[in-house]
């Protein structure tokens, strides 16, 4: 049997170790266009206060995964799936087996196309970060914190800075999650930050306002500027300076856009699958193909809702590979987990609604 | 026999607990906490030890 994955995060490198762990004869490819191997996303948001990050965030090289007789098909775009020749098209400048990982700088630049069949195709994309429709004409303007590729080119321009002996003055947009942890993570990195919320507290879908509050107060005594209640409009290039224009003007050094994220669903939408805000699976992971599953931060289940955190998407990775090896009959069910925002020094007393 | 304590990850919300270990890295069930190697990381996210809590 032909396993075709498509995606290199928890879902998709869970997913391919844990079946190839049960099935030694199937050939498994996972697709990817990721460069740097297997990563942990969660410590994005540790990316500017560890030295070393670009580094240790490296779970596993993609080698290791080829080891393991899993074929890896990095810097790769899946560009179709073709549901009725069960094949998906791709493009892109890919290394094949074992060359010394995916050094782009080995690989000759000319794209390539390739299609490849599949038996069972897993769709595990992940998101990409949202960005709201006023803000995307000035694209050129900011930077999101999604990928490992977004970070290294954040730590480049922080760098610039550095290396003249100064700290960027950073404006943030967005109080979620995301935009809590990464403010958090400037300021214990001794940069400037000023957070720009739209609501009137912080991260109000996951916390308390009990705890909202509190976040509040630890994000203020690390330095951070916090501003609620922002309904910032755009955003305005001068010279060196980026301008935020709320009702006020303010200028910063450096722009992140952290208003949530979107499951990464187009490709199954033009093979017309079924989607919501997800890609709709039914509880054994199915999507509307009997052939293509989804899981992760693209799977919308039955129940509405799309599982973005680790330890769910861990469990559901292992589970698929059991079921599809045979060892699972009944649907995949939720595992009970916690969450955690990781912004320096805050403890939330109640528990975040996940 | 002792009284064994779990561990949360900050990071990812991976368990550790001390009855089960992780032999999956190595780490075999009974290993107290004070015993893993500093440069234990996490199985799930690779956070580095310090950044589990102990759970109450």
């Amino acid at each position: 049997m032909q396993i075709v994955i498509i995606g290199s995060g928890v879902a998709g490198v869970s997913f391919a170790e844990k079946y190839r762990a049960l099935s030694a004869d199937d050939d498994i490819t996972l697709v990817t266009r990721e460069d740097d191997g297997y990563y942990s996303r969660p410590l994005l948001s540790r990316g500017f206060s560890k030295a070393d990050i670009e580094q240790s965030i490296i779970l596993k090289p993609f080698d290791k995964l080829r080891e393991n007789n899993i074929d890896v098909l990095c810097g790769a775009e899946v560009t179709a799936i073709d549901r009725a020749g069960k094949s998906i098209a791709l493009n892109g400048s890919w290394s094949h087996r074992f060359p010394t990982d995916c050094d782009t700088s080995a690989i000759p630049s000319s794209r390539q196309e390739k299609t490849l069949q599949y038996d069972k195709l897993i769709l595990a994309q992940g998101s990409s970060a949202f960005i709201p429709p006023p803000f995307r004409p000035y694209e050129k303007l900011f930077f999101c914190l999604n990928s490992l590729v977004d970070l290294k080119a954040l730590r480049k321009f922080r760098q610039g800075f550095l290396s003249q002996d100064r700290h960027p003055d950073w404006a943030i947009v967005g109080g979620g999650l995301i935009g809590c942890e990464v403010a958090s993570d400037l300021a214990a990195a001794g940069d400037k930050v000023t957070l720009f919320h739209a609501m009137d507290r912080l991260m109000e879908r996951q916390l308390a306002a009990e705890d909202s509050a509190l976040l509040l107060k630890v994000l203020q005594d690390s330095g951070v500027k916090v501003l609620l209640n922002q309904a910032v409009q755009g955003f305005i290039k001068e010279e060196n300076k980026v301008c935020v224009r709320t009702e006020v003007t303010a200028e910063f050094d450096g722009l992140i856009i952290a208003c949530g994220f979107k499951p990464r669903t187009e490709l199954a939408e033009l093979a017309g699958l079924e989607i919501g805000r997800g890609i709709k699976v039914n509880q054994c992971l199915q999507t509307s193909d009997e052939s293509i599953y989804a899981l992760g931060d693209v799977a919308e289940l039955p129940n509405g809702k799309l599982y973005a955190f680790i330890l769910p998407i861990r469990n559901q990775a292992l589970w698929l590979a059991e079921f599809l090896a045979g060892q699972k009959q009944e649907g995949w069910i939720p595992p009970v987990f916690t969450t955690k925002a990781k912004v320096h020094g805050f403890e939330a007393v109640h528990p975040y609604n996940v | 026999m002792p009284d064994y304590k779990k561990y949360q990850c900050g990071v990812c919300g991976h368990i550790y607990d001390e009855a089960e270990g992780d032999p999956d890295t190595g780490i075999a069930p009974g290993t107290l906490w004070e015993d893993i190697p500093d440069e234990w990381r996490c199985p799930e996210c690779g956070a580095e030890k310090s950044e589990y809590d102990l759970m109450a």
